[in-house]
């Protein structure tokens, strides 16, 4: 009795399963994709660059909250009033907690539950949801976004675009854009040691090594060099640098398994390139002669804090918020006399490069959205806040009059009883916690000029330097099929274990480097030449279809 | 036959002393184990009391002497300035109530449901036990996957309610087989004497059964209000309003939002969070203590010998 | 309850075990029927109808999610797969090589966590049970305890700040001679550093259930060995461990069943590229390979993988406890 009602039990369940998940099928007939006719209801008929987006009826859209522990939701900010005012919009927020939205999101779009709007969204982070077609392609619908479609054009992004088309051609992210690359990390070293020193600010990796070995000749018992960010990532911060600077894609936190080599046209591996190994003799030389600390690449950032701040070592990867927030604070309690700034990104033997995409996160629209009738009213919506030059403005800024004020120039500056990221410290009002603005869900990327809106004038001084290089050059596509990538994500996690396994062993000295051969040749053994394959197949077949 | 132990029953509470007849000294080497079992206890508790009394101190301390490393035992720069900012935070003070209300509900009902379950079990004579009990095992390894479970709390209405935190995870079946191995120690000719005298299945376990037990039932509750207390992955599930997460959401956060973040590199410029080291610790602080405030009340059912007497008294 | 009580002879003597223990007097000699069963002990069934319910509608039923094992699973797709593919997904780990380097590590450090994590909260319960200064007893039981509560971020970091180059340890080791030892780059030392911290975590936390257990030895049966003339020791061995000994069983077979569930979170924290040899385990290997946000057919694979081993140790573990001292879980 008991076997048969819970065989009735399932079968009722599995029913109710299906229909509750069953997504309609996404056509893929480009007149169906193109039919809007009944998707038009509160859409503007002559919305175009410049037009301030209104819906023409009260719409309302789901849209996925990244909940930032600083600044938490609240129903009553001024940006939910002028969205309603300015756009007729209300968007209804799913809250989720910063720490865990990856999981979240990924949760959400496997159950079919996901809101219509989906924001922060990494590149190649939409990659895993293409294939079931639970994400809507965007750029069939490009027409309705003028001001996106400008904005790629005139900041001459199609490359960085075509980097994120799919192997149908097609992308799925609506990416954050930058008309200037940006980087932010770089290392930061104690200024007034430097001058104790007579040094100047070393301009390259080479002149930061003979600073180190200085700083350790007058002060033989610290290690000069002692990182941070290792955690998840070994030296996270660092590895990428130096892979940068010596003209590789990428290495550390930002690990990239291929790199472009535009002599030969081809992808050839991250890992095994001489320059990475060249690059681990740089590591090494720092690491034996005492001049990095080998804990760098294990411990938290609270111990390589408290290093710096206790005159244990000098030097420390840095960004612009680190050294306001943590460092120049840090010291000022522990040695008010030391003095530490960012200095630009080092050069490597690639040369000047700014190595930072012009790609931010973006955003990704759940396929429902196309059977929306409100479906055109939310492109455009979208398009308005997002990307043009205004929704930006207002996302960032807020209201002119009330956050915000114009110099005569007509540039903005923050009102004087609002504060933000420490600008007017004494003020009452914090644009972010009381007005829901310059909220990392709704404003990033643009021109310099909003960009850079609220820097210091040292943080644009670092980004004159760095803009005056030029961008670093974008791999082409290659995208993978949906077969090829389930095969790369099994042979991927072995090979960077092993890459980073050996660049630590190698780094620290626990295996010499001539032993480089035996180490590629365990690449090998992990399907290092396999997945290079599947790779250059991948970029010449993107080649063939719709190069 | 008279109970020789009369001073640790009189006084009712807390552990059970060990029984020795008055009057005969203790031999030597038990004195000498005494004391090694005083300095290994010691030992114990320096170990485990430091990091408290460190977070502590921390919460309590200036932020520039925990950054130089030099917050120990005793708070430096001492001040409340961190609780009232965190006391402060409305929203704090509405996800503690979730907390509160959430781990009460929650403990409730699976304490009901454990305990009828495992008083089911623990009768050895029941047609179907085995099946009963591998029922239960089966699901200690055997369990869905993260989206099937999503969609049925979803489909069932439970999301945004305390259903979906309290319901699904009713049953811990290691809870369940601890309470059954509970109850089968326990005499069975009490039981027979209550069913002789007309009592039902149910007023024997309520009026036998239970008053016998109220060591492990109190130990359950520990077990369940503290898993509950400290859980927040269902709450980060099947909450959508930051309103109605537990405090455990928002320490979470607070803490792994500065630490768990995968791609660091590449996070937008809004979104770095920085919590200071204070905050982290007040937090703790205010989120630990009510939890470690259930114990000293647990540890008062912890008599032994009191199941002949409660029910011959 | 008084302290003149007067008391039955014990029952059961709590050194018989459980299962050997004669029959009750109503306990059938051949087998009932069902109707027989139902018609006798309703009152019982029924309290087992919700707790049933229970385990069918939030346990059983999203199992059926788990043939996405078999199945192509696309996030976003349906969530019972696209299309079959046998058992590719279980060829899939059992060809790769990583995967039993990280599945020996998960035994060894299971082991080693049983090994140590499951005798010690014994040891500390008789311990504690010998104090006789009730309130030095209290206090400590409530202290050890306290490691339970301390979230994994914060044990982790301690970790990491004890075992650094100028951490406690390396002081002490210094103090004696010795040279510092980055012990979180030695693979050779992860074991140890692990273990003892799960030690730390977890024995106070350990002794709540067997300081209950404690509770229901019979003081009579201490009564009944001092006559004898058994000695505190003696009485600890034949009174106090036999009489806890269901606990102990019940809790080892979990134990036993469990041990591939090794902490997820800590390992995370504590481990690094040069540790991997010995400190990757099934769990850490999976998050890296990003399954969390695609594969959800492989960690499912991997899932009933380790269901199954899991389901067998425990079987094996009940029979052989049977067997030899026959207390089992059923």
């Amino acid at each position: 009795m008991l076997h048969r009602s819970w065989r009735r039990a399932a079968t009722a369940a599995v029913a109710a399963l299906l229909a509750a998940t069953s997504i309609a099928a996404c056509s893929d007939d480009p007149s169906d994709a193109k039919d809007l006719s009944e998707n038009r209801a509160g859409a503007m008929a002559d919305y175009g660059i410049g037009k301030q987006f209104k819906a023409s009826e009260p719409v309302s859209f789901s849209i996925l909250y990244n909940n930032h522990p600083n600044y938490p939701l609240r129903d009553d900010w001024l940006f939910w009033k002028e969205l309603k005012s300015r756009a007729n919009v209300t968007l209804t927020p799913v809250a989720v907690p910063l720490s865990d939205y990856e999981q979240k999101r990924s949760l959400l779009i496997g159950a079919g539950d996901a809101p219509l709007i989906i924001p922060k969204t990494y590149p190649a982070q939409e990659d895993a949801y293409v294939s079931s077609g639970a994400i809507l392609p965007v750029s069939d619908y490009l027409d309705l976004m003028p001001n996106l479609q400008d904005k790629i054009s005139k900041w001459n992004l199609k490359p960085e675009i075509d980097g994120r088309r799919q192997e149908d051609g097609k992308f799925y992210l609506l990416p954050g854009l930058h008309e200037k690359p940006w980087q932010d990390y770089s290392v930061a070293i104690r200024t007034d040691i430097l001058d104790e020193l007579n040094l100047t600010v070393p301009k390259t990796w080479d002149e930061l090594y003979t600073v180190l070995k200085a700083m350790k000749a007058k002060y033989p018992d610290v290690y000069p060099f002692s990182d941070r960010w290792s955690k998840p990532n070994p030296a996270g911060n660092l590895l990428n640098l130096l892979a940068v600077s010596y003209g590789l894609q990428g290495a550390g936190w930002n690990f990239q398994h291929t790199s472009w080599d535009a002599n030969a046209k081809k992808f050839v591996y991250t890992g095994a390139t001489e320059q990475y190994k060249q690059m681990l003799q740089y590591l090494n030389k720092l690491v034996s002669e005492k001049l990095l600390d080998p804990e760098s690449f294990t411990q938290t950032d609270d111990q390589a804090r408290q290093k710096l701040a206790n005159g244990k070592s000098f030097v420390i990867s840095a960004n612009a918020q680190a050294v306001v927030n943590d460092y120049r604070p840090d010291l000022a309690k522990t040695n008010p006399k030391a003095t530490i700034s960012k200095i630009p990104l080092p050069i490597g033997p690639a040369g000047e490069v700014n190595p930072a995409s012009r790609l931010e996160n973006g955003v990704m629209i759940s396929s429902k959205a196309r059977e929306s009738k409100n479906f055109v009213a939310m492109m455009q919506f979208i398009d308005w806040l997002w990307y043009s030059d205004a929704g930006q403005e207002f996302a960032k800024w807020g209201v002119e009059g009330t956050t915000f004020v114009r110099d005569a120039a007509g540039k903005p500056k923050l009102a004087p009883d609002v504060n933000v990221i420490g600008l007017n410290p004494k003020a009452p009002k914090h644009l972010q916690k009381d007005f829901g603005f310059y909220n990392g869900v709704f404003a990033y990327g643009g021109k310099p000029e909003l960009v850079q809106g609220f820097f210091a004038p040292e943080e644009q001084e670092f980004q004159k330097v760095l803009n005056a290089r030029p961008p670093v050059a974008v791999p082409p596509p290659h995208p993978l099929n949906d077969e090829e990538r389930e095969q790369a994500s099994l042979w991927e996690t072995p090979l960077k274990d092993a890459v980073y396994q050996a660049t630590l062993q190698f780094a620290l000295g626990q295996r010499n480097l001539s032993e480089w051969d035996a180490y590629v040749a365990e690449l090998k053994g992990k399907n290092m030449d396999a997945y290079l394959t599947m790779v250059n197949k991948a970029y010449d077949r993107y080649q063939k279809d719709h190069g | 036959m008279v109970t020789v132990d009369a001073t640790d029953t009189a006084t009712g509470s807390g552990l059970p002393t060990p029984a020795r007849p008055r009057g005969i000294r203790p031999s030597r080497g038990y004195r000498v184990f005494q004391a090694c079992n005083a300095i290994v206890l010691t030992i114990v508790v320096v170990v485990t009391l430091y990091p408290f009394v460190n977070v502590v101190a921390r919460s309590l301390s200036d932020e520039q002497y925990i950054i130089g490393g030099k917050v120990n035992l005793v708070p430096l720069g001492f001040n409340l300035d961190t609780y009232r900012l965190v006391l402060n935070d409305s929203l704090f003070w509405t996800n503690y109530r979730n907390t509160l209300f959430y781990t009460v509900v929650a403990t409730a009902i699976s304490i009901v449901l454990t305990t009828c379950y495992a008083y089911v079990l623990s009768k050895k004579h029941l047609r179907g036990r085995t099946a009963l009990i591998g029922i239960a095992v089966f699901t200690m390894f055997f369990t869905g996957g993260l989206i099937p479970n999503y969609v049925l709390v979803t489909s069932l209405g439970m999301k945004n309610t305390v259903w979906a935190i309290a319901v699904p995870n009713a049953i811990n079946v290691f809870n369940l087989l601890v309470m059954k191995a509970f109850f089968e120690s326990l005499p069975t000719d009490l039981e027979e004497a209550a069913a002789v005298d007309g009592l039902n299945t149910y007023g024997i376990l309520l009026r036998i059964v239970l008053p016998l037990s109220k060591a492990i039932v109190a130990t359950m509750v520990l077990f369940y209000a503290v898993a509950f207390w400290n859980s927040w992955f269902a709450a980060f599930l099947y909450m959508d309003q930051q309103e109605l997460w537990p405090v455990t959401v928002y320490l979470r956060n607070l803490i792994a939002g500065a630490t768990g973040a995968e791609n660091v590199g590449v996070i937008a410029e809004a979104d770095e969070v920085q919590a200071d080291a204070t905050i982290k610790a007040v937090t703790i602080v205010l989120t630990t203590l009510p939890i470690l405030a259930v114990y000293p009340f647990v540890q008062r059912y912890f008599v032994r010998g009191v199941m002949l007497g409660a029910v011959k008294g | 309850m008084t302290s003149e009580t007067l008391r039955p002879p014990p029952p059961a003597p709590p050194g018989v075990p459980a299962e050997a223990t004669v029959p009750a007097p109503r306990a059938p000699r051949r087998r009932r029927t069902w109707r027989q069963a139902l018609r006798r002990d309703w009152q019982l069934y029924s309290l087992a109808v919700l707790p049933l319910l229970f385990f069918l509608v939030f346990r059983y039923l999203p199992m059926i999610g788990n043939v996405i094992a078999f199945r192509r699973f696309k996030p976003g797709g349906s969530i019972f797969g696209e299309y079959w593919v046998g058992l590719r997904y279980f060829r899939m780990f059992l060809t790769d090589p990583t995967f039993w380097d990280v599945f020996t590590n998960t035994l060894v450090l299971g082991t080693l966590t049983l090994l140590f994590c499951f005798p010690l909260p014994i040891v500390l319960a008789l311990l504690l049970n010998e104090v006789r200064a009730r309130r030095l007893r209290r206090f400590v039981q409530s202290v050890s305890y306290l490691p339970h509560f301390l979230s994994i971020v914060i044990v982790a970091a301690m970790v990491m700040q004890l075992t650094s180059v100028d951490g406690t340890v390396n002081q002490i080791v210094q103090a004696t001679g010795g040279d510092a030892v980055p012990f979180l780059q030695r693979a050779e030392w992860f074991r140890t550093i692990y273990v003892s911290s799960e030690v730390w975590q977890t024995v106070g936390w350990g002794t709540i259930l067997y300081l209950a257990a404690l509770t229901t030895v019979d003081d009579d049966l201490y009564e009944a060995a001092r006559i004898d003339g058994a000695n505190r020791w003696r009485q600890t061995w034949h009174v106090t461990l036999p009489g806890i000994r269901p606990t102990m069983v019940t809790l080892l077979i979990l134990n036993i069943g469990n041990f591939m569930a090794v902490g997820f979170e800590k390992i995370l924290l504590l481990y690094n590229p040069l540790t991997y040899p010995t400190a990757d385990v099934l769990s850490t290997y999976l998050f890296r390979m990003g399954f969390g946000s695609s594969n959800f057919s492989y960690a499912a694979a991997i899932g009933l993988f380790e269901a199954v081993i899991g389901l067998t140790l425990v079987l094996t573990a009940n029979l052989i406890a049977r067997r030899t001292v026959g207390t089992s879980l059923w």
